[in-house]
């Protein structure tokens, strides 16, 4: 249980992720620990089934992401992939690795809906592949009878008015690495000769944007900690058209200057909560929501998701190398330790169900009593692995400001949660 | 208990545990909740008290006294009660339920024929019968033996059941059982039990629009509708007097009962006093289901069918500049001193009730007269003052600095608006059906000259003139609509004179003189001079000339008798 002091006060219940707004003088019993206000407060809350909290390996994944290009264009600083080659040579994924790994995927997933990531490095390096691999797996899937989606995670800056109508016509989810404005962007994100590539970016994303047809597609800013400013990179994002935002700090990469640092985490907390505010005042006057952690964070609390695991790594999804190897995600490509098999040999069945438990976030530490620990699921596996957990405030903070957005936006603008399903 | 406990996310309310609905919602307490129901109709539970049978609880006044009662309308002897699982009864259970079951057979064919109603009820030694009076023949009503079975416990019940003959009551026959009442809740479960059937306990439940028209006496809100109302007015009806209200007056001081049963215009009569005397004439429970879309909505207490058409925009606009408003006015000037001089004329065309002798063909014709005489005038003063009133705005434009002086306008105008848009010459006639109904036209609100005065008006709301001006722009509008009553009134009372060729209040042989006549010459001499004495007057604008005034009034007033004089034989003044 954890007890949110607001306006209107909150108690969030652990288990089943269930937020449930108290009287205030309940509240204020509660807080002391006056058991007559625990029991009234155990009766009012009723007595959810504890959710299934266990993690198996029975079902094959049905998301994967082919590395199409260890390699990249570009040489930003902080990139978690050294420059997409994940300590190796650079290589191009081949088309048959590609069709191998698309037709295990097909294999176990009939009646299903599968999505299929491109990646890199910077994958469209190797386009030829990427649209042969579209094709393909367009082809096998409805021979199949599954719906096939896809994405693609790019720098934008190779994007040609080609590229954008293949994108727009098989409805890709497109995440375009940006971080803000010029000056914040170039800060990083540079090309081989130091050259940043903003302006470059920019011209590709605009193709899309201009001609977006059934392509979605949302900017992913990576926050170092030269510049801790949100709003300010939302604000420049939008003007360039982006309507889906969303932020990420930066936890581990080859630069250590670039990562925050314990004391740059309550400085980040409040630039957060300062871009939530300002977006929840823009929900409030009845625009839509761009902010996407803010949107995710609201949608996940109504639903009161509850998670055993940070995402579906290993679980539903794994990512393929150049080269045919299976891995937990995107970020330990490469990883010997966390290698899941290969296309040739298949996924490793007691490889996954071996790193799901060991990820259990109850298994974890101090997570096993951390009060957000369904709703966080532990942080990144590669990130927790390679650095330990960092700023754990910070997401406890950002959290109970989401839950305080929450409960007004219930009031406020419950149409934005239409079409949320329970989980 | 004040709520504590708010659950917010979907998790929360999945789990939360409705603390249950306030005492007032219970079932057993709930408002009005076997008459029909509100929440619940408690009446389609206890139907079923008795395992095997089904009552139905007739209240008097839904059937004759005769009727009234628990009456028996089904035997179920697959009722499950009746087979009760050994592995959850009790063996006194099992044996009661096999005990009623051979009962029921052996009675079946006997109960099948004729109306079975309950006679006596025991339990616990006691037993209540339900015949009413010692003669038998009141017996109690339904809704009281309901009251009675409800309070029955889930306990061993005997009841009686009496056939009740169309001819009499005395020569009856009875049927004992033996049975229990039942409980209504499957014991392991907490679930209703099976033998209702999906729709059964919510069959009767409050509906608008449907039986509870008719039925709801708790004065809960499905009992919320108008009882009588005014009718609305049959198709093609007049419907133009100025307060909406039909021409037809008693139309628009009786009320109807809004649920008769015949909708035809013509049943729309008055209702009768009371609710019960009504009742015979308002529409049958299947009629509402049936017809409740002819049921109306009502407006104001007045019932409404047509489509709502909303008003034409606003036409009202204002004028492009000051200019533009002053030759607007200019018009309107001309036309306020036309109507002058043909309601001038008309006034002149009326006998003088003075002179009219006691008719006794036409009791009222003097104070029909009289009445005319009077409104008439005071429609030609009124419309003397807007000539004063068109040109006050000429003059106040001017002394704002808006425009540049313009002379006094006090020339007629040579044709008159129509009141639908049109245009007719002018013209000196008697007070005859038709020019009264052209004068009525001329005034209707929303014609050209309200139209004209509403454009006038909205220009002065601008902030460029000086408030004065709108408020006496807005006096002359409101002015019209009482122009418009006047005449309307004048219509209502000479209107059964109208049908005679010589209407006894008219001077029918009024003819406008020649203007060279003779006889005319001075009054067209005084009408010149009160013009040229309102013009000097007009020039000096707020500071008015009042010498010029009197001497006006004056001249009016000899223009009054000499006008009448001429008319006593048969000469109208030939204003133009």
């Amino acid at each position: 249980m954890h007890l949110i002091d607001d306006e209107r006060p909150l108690v969030f219940i652990v288990s089943g992720s269930r937020l449930l707004e108290v009287d205030r003088d309940l509240f204020a019993e509660i807080a002391t620990g006056d058991k007559e206000a625990m029991s009234l407060l155990r009766k009012g809350a009723g007595n959810a089934p504890t959710p299934d909290m266990r993690v198996s390996a029975d079902r094959e994944p049905n998301a994967i992401s082919l590395n199409l290009a260890q390699t990249c264009n570009l040489a930003c600083s902080y990139c978690y992939a050294d420059e997409g080659r994940f300590g190796n040579r650079p290589r191009l994924m081949q088309f048959e690795v590609a069709q191998n790994a698309i037709d295990n995927l097909l294999e176990h997933s009939s009646g299903r809906r599968v999505t299929i990531g491109f990646i890199g490095g910077e994958p469209f390096l190797n386009r030829p592949v990427m649209y042969r691999a579209v094709e393909y797996a367009r082809a096998s899937a409805a021979a199949r009878g599954v719906t096939v989606g896809f994405s693609v995670a790019t720098n934008g800056t190779l994007i040609t008015p080609e590229d954008a109508r293949f994108l727009g016509e098989n409805a890709f989810a497109v995440s375009i690495s940006i971080d803000g404005d010029s000056s914040l962007h170039d800060l990083a994100r540079r090309d081989r000769s130091g050259v940043g590539s903003y302006a470059a970016a920019v011209s590709g994303t605009l193709t899309l944007l201009e001609h977006p047809s059934r392509a979605r597609v949302a900017a992913r800013a990576t926050i170092t900690r030269q510049d801790l400013r949100v709003t300010e990179r939302i604000e420049a994002l939008a003007s360039i058209g982006f309507s889906e935002i969303g932020v990420s700090p930066l936890r581990t990469g080859p630069d250590q200057s670039l990562t925050l640092a314990p004391h740059d985490w309550p400085v980040f907390l409040g630039e957060m909560v300062r871009a939530a505010d300002g977006e929840w005042q823009r929900m409030r006057a009845g625009q839509t929501a761009r902010f996407s952690n803010l949107a995710v964070a609201l949608r996940e609390l109504h639903r009161g998701s509850s998670r055993p695991l940070p995402c579906g790594a290993g679980a539903n999804y794994v990512s393929v190398s150049a080269d045919g190897g299976y891995f937990t995600c995107h970020r330990t490509v490469n990883d010997p330790a966390l290698k899941l098999g290969s296309i040739r040999e298949g996924l490793s069945a007691d490889s996954r169900a071996d790193f799901l438990r060991s990820r259990h976030v109850d298994a974890q530490e101090p997570c096993s009593v951390c009060w957000a620990r369904y709703l966080c699921g532990g942080g990144c596996h590669a990130e927790v692995i390679a650095a330990g957990r960092s700023g754990c405030d910070y997401i406890r903070g950002w959290l109970e400001h989401c839950m305080k957005i929450y409960t007004r936006s219930l009031s406020e603008r419950p149409d934005f949660f239409e079409g949320t399903a329970a989980l | 208990m004040t709520q504590k406990i708010f659950p917010r996310n979907l998790t929360a309310q999945a789990a939360y545990q409705v603390a249950g609905n306030p005492a007032t919602t219970r079932l057993e307490d709930g408002v009005g909740n076997c008459y029909p129901g509100l929440e619940f109709d408690h009446r389609n539970l206890d139907r079923r008290f008795f395992p095997g049978l089904v009552f139905e609880f007739v209240a008097q006044g839904d059937a004759d006294t005769q009727r009234t009662g628990a009456r028996l309308v089904r035997l179920e002897t697959r009722d499950s009660d009746l087979t009760p699982d050994p592995r959850n009864a009790s063996d006194k259970e099992v044996e009661a339920a096999n005990r009623l079951r051979a009962d029921l057979g052996r009675e079946s064919v006997v109960l099948s024929k004729g109306d079975w109603f309950i006679d006596t009820i025991e339990q616990n030694g006691v037993e209540i019968s339900l015949a009413g009076a010692s003669d038998g023949n009141s017996p109690l009503d339904g809704m009281v033996v309901w009251r009675l079975v409800r309070c029955l416990e889930p306990d061993v019940v005997k009841i009686t059941l009496v056939r009740r003959e169309k001819s009499t009551i005395k020569t009856r026959r009875t049927v004992s059982l033996i049975g229990w009442r039942r409980k209504f809740l499957e014991p392991t479960t907490g679930v209703i039990k099976t033998v209702y059937q999906p729709g059964e306990l919510t069959q009767s439940l409050c509906s608008p629009w449907q039986h509870d028209f008719r039925d709801c006496a708790c004065d809960y809100w499905a009992s919320n509708h108008p009882d009588i109302v005014i009718a609305q007015n049959p198709p093609g009806a007049p419907t133009d007097l100025p307060t909406g209200a039909p021409e037809i007056p008693v139309r628009s001081l009786s009320s109807v009962d809004w649920l008769r049963s015949d909708r035809k215009p013509e049943a729309a009569a008055a209702a009768l006093g009371t609710f019960g005397a009504n009742r015979p004439y308002q529409m049958d429970h299947y009629e509402i289901n049936q017809r409740w879309q002819e049921l109306n909505i009502v407006l104001l207490g007045k019932e409404i069918s047509n489509i709502f058409r909303p008003r034409i925009a606003d036409l009202a606009n204002p004028f492009g500049s000051p200019d533009e408003l002053a030759d607007n006015l200019e018009f309107l000037a001309g036309i306020e001193h036309v109507l002058v001089l043909e309601y001038l004329y008309a006034y002149f065309s009326l006998e003088d009730p003075k002179n009219l002798r006691k008719n006794p063909k036409w009791p009222t014709l003097v104070e029909d007269l009289t009445f005319a005489q009077h409104e008439l005038l005071m429609v030609v003063v009124s419309e003397m003052r807007h000539l004063r009133w068109a040109n006050q705005l000429l003059w106040e434009l001017d002394h704002a600095g808006l425009i540049k002086r313009r002379d006094p306008v006090l020339k007629p105008a040579l044709e008159v608006p129509t009141g639908t848009g049109g245009k007719r010459p002018r013209a000196l006639r008697i007070l005859d059906a038709d020019s009264l109904e052209s004068f009525i036209n001329v005034e209707r609100p929303s014609g050209t000259i309200e139209g004209q005065y509403a454009r006038a008006y909205a220009t002065l709301r601008g902030r460029s003139y000086p408030p004065t001006m709108y408020q006496l722009a807005e006096r002359i509008i409101a002015d019209g609509v009482d122009h418009f009553s006047r005449f309307r009134g004048i219509k209502t009372v000479l209107k059964p004179y109208f049908r005679m060729p010589s209407p006894p209040y008219l001077r029918n042989n009024l003819k406008p003189a020649s203007p060279g006549d003779g006889r005319v010459k001075r009054v067209l001499g005084l009408y010149q001079e009160i013009l040229k004495a309102l013009g000097e007057a007009y020039k000096k604008g707020d500071l008015e000339d009042a010498k010029s005034i009197t001497q006006a009034r004056l001249e009016m007033a000899e223009m009054d008798s000499e006008g009448q004089k001429l008319a006593r034989e048969d000469v109208g003044i030939p204003f133009f």
